[in-house]
């Protein structure tokens, strides 16, 4: 009898060990908070990873073949500066201290719109594969946020007009479609904030420079 | 007399078993506070389809993991070959601190100074019936509502990191950088975080107070955080690091208008 009651006991200890076990590896495998997801956000999910790998194998043929060059003009005794020169200039369009024109596209959007509202749509131009955004005559840079100003919403300072007019630099296509996706962003504004807009692909248009100073003022480069 | 003989197997019959014993329920006790810990608002069904997916969805951040590290990598080798060159070395040094400035405002250099930490995570809370579960786990607006209020704040650099652990990967904040949601899943520059996020920043004095007080913080996260019990902690710090931003910073659709000297 007591043996029963032994075997009874140690039975109930193992489910309970097994049951625990499997919720924690569960709880625990990275696969598991992807399988949290539905089939559709997993479908936008990897669509999003696709294209950020591809942004990034590009960025790293670009910068191999700059490693390239730099040490074909080192065996040759040139001088790099040309290059180096080039990179800073690049990291300045980056930052926002350059203006930059390409292709992408001009929306002129008008809506009951809050400061959030503008920073989700900028999140979503950014995701689209924007690099180059203005509102207005504002470049956004990593900083600039749309806060309430007094009277209108301001970013970096200066108050947006309503209707006010978003200028983007990357694939005119990709940007039109991320954005009047059906359930996208600019549907969800139509439906919560009463928006209507106009959205123009372009071949060329520029995006200006910031007019803020990027100098921080505490930070520093780590050595 | 006759008893002893058979009285050192049950005593050792029971040394064993209380051992046993022991040590399945100090298994229960670790596991059970491992599970009781973790966030459950997260579980769900897993279909075989899906399944599918998140394989693939792995693969890519596999793919994307060792991108990046090949990425970072490749740049520490040009920044070694700009620092050297066969001509002037004036032209050389002013060239370089240019670059460097740049490099600054473009967010890919490591930065350190005085600032704060941000850690939120979802909530432990049990779901009561009727209640949307998003309303219990940090969400995009979550993160994009402190990062407002930290640049807002005046912070000079912010990276998000989507562990506590030592060594998590961060993501540093620049002009290209989303803050983007599928469902539960937040994706940074691209990678994939999940709770608890820590998010540093370097800022002035008085960073966290002006934080606190911003309204996307006191309207927006600290309401959430009291009515649902989101785990949220926020401190000053005398010394923040955040490290370099790893990614694209070339141009594919456009140029730079280079201004005349």
């Amino acid at each position: 009898m007591r043996r029963r009651a032994a075997q009874l006991s140690l039975a109930i200890v193992a489910v309970i060990v097994g049951v625990l076990l499997i919720g924690q590896l569960r709880s625990q495998a990275p696969a598991i908070e992807l399988s949290g997801l539905s089939a559709q956000e997993l479908s936008d999910l990897i669509g999003t990873l696709r294209a950020g790998n591809a942004q990034l194998s590009d960025a790293l043929t670009d910068v191999r073949q700059q490693v390239s060059e730099y040490e074909r003009l080192d065996v040759a005794g040139q001088s790099t500066l040309t290059l180096t020169g080039e990179d800073v200039i690049r990291f300045s369009a980056f930052a926002g201290l350059l203006a930059v024109e390409g292709q992408g596209i001009v929306m002129d959007i008008d809506g009951q719109f809050q400061p959030a509202n503008v920073n989700d749509l900028i999140h979503e131009l950014r995701n689209a594969g924007a690099e180059a955004i203005a509102i207005d005559d504002v470049r956004i840079t990593a900083s600039s946020v749309p806060v309430r100003g007094t009277g209108a919403i301001a970013i970096d300072g200066v108050e947006i007009g309503n209707p006010f007019r978003v200028t983007a630099i990357g694939s005119p296509d990709g940007l039109t479609a991320a954005l009047e996706r059906p359930g996208g962003i600019l549907s969800l504004f139509e439906h919560e904030i009463d928006a209507s807009w106009a959205i123009i692909q372009r071949e060329h248009v520029t995006v200006p420079a910031t007019q803020r100073d990027l100098t921080p003022q505490v930070a520093e480069p780590v050595e | 007399m006759t008893r002893r003989p058979s009285m050192r197997p049950r005593r050792l019959f029971r040394t064993q078993w209380a051992v046993s014993m022991a040590a399945a329920l100090a298994v229960i006790g670790f596991v059970g506070a491992a599970q009781w810990n973790s966030s459950l608002a997260r579980e769900e069904f897993v279909s075989s389809a899906q399944l599918a997916l998140v394989g693939q969805a792995e693969q890519l951040q596999r793919d994307q993991e060792q991108m990046l590290g090949e990425l970072e990598q490749a740049e520490a080798d040009l920044q070694v070959l700009q620092e050297r060159d066969s001509g002037s070395q004036t032209a050389l040094a002013l060239l370089n601190e240019r670059l460097l400035a740049a490099r600054v405002a473009a967010g890919a250099e490591d930065m350190r100074g005085p600032g704060m930490v941000v850690e939120i995570a979802d909530s432990l809370r049990d779901i009561p019936a009727g209640q949307p579960q998003s309303n219990y786990i940090v969400l995009v607006s979550d993160l994009r509502n402190i990062v407002t209020a930290l640049w807002a704040s005046g912070a000079e650099a912010i990276s998000i990191s989507g562990s506590l652990a030592e060594g998590a990967p961060s993501v540093r904040l620049v002009s290209t950088s989303s803050i983007y949601g599928s469902g539960a899943a937040i994706l940074v520059n691209g990678v994939a975080l999940s709770p608890p996020y820590r998010i540093e920043a370097i800022g002035p004095d008085g960073l966290r107070d002006r934080f606190l007080a911003h309204p996307a913080s006191i309207d927006r996260v600290l309401p959430k955080v009291d009515a649902y019990g989101l785990q949220f902690a926020s401190e000053p710090r005398d010394e923040v690091m955040v490290r370099g931003f790893v990614g694209s910073t070339g141009l594919r659709w456009g140029a730079p208008v280079e201004e005349p000297d």
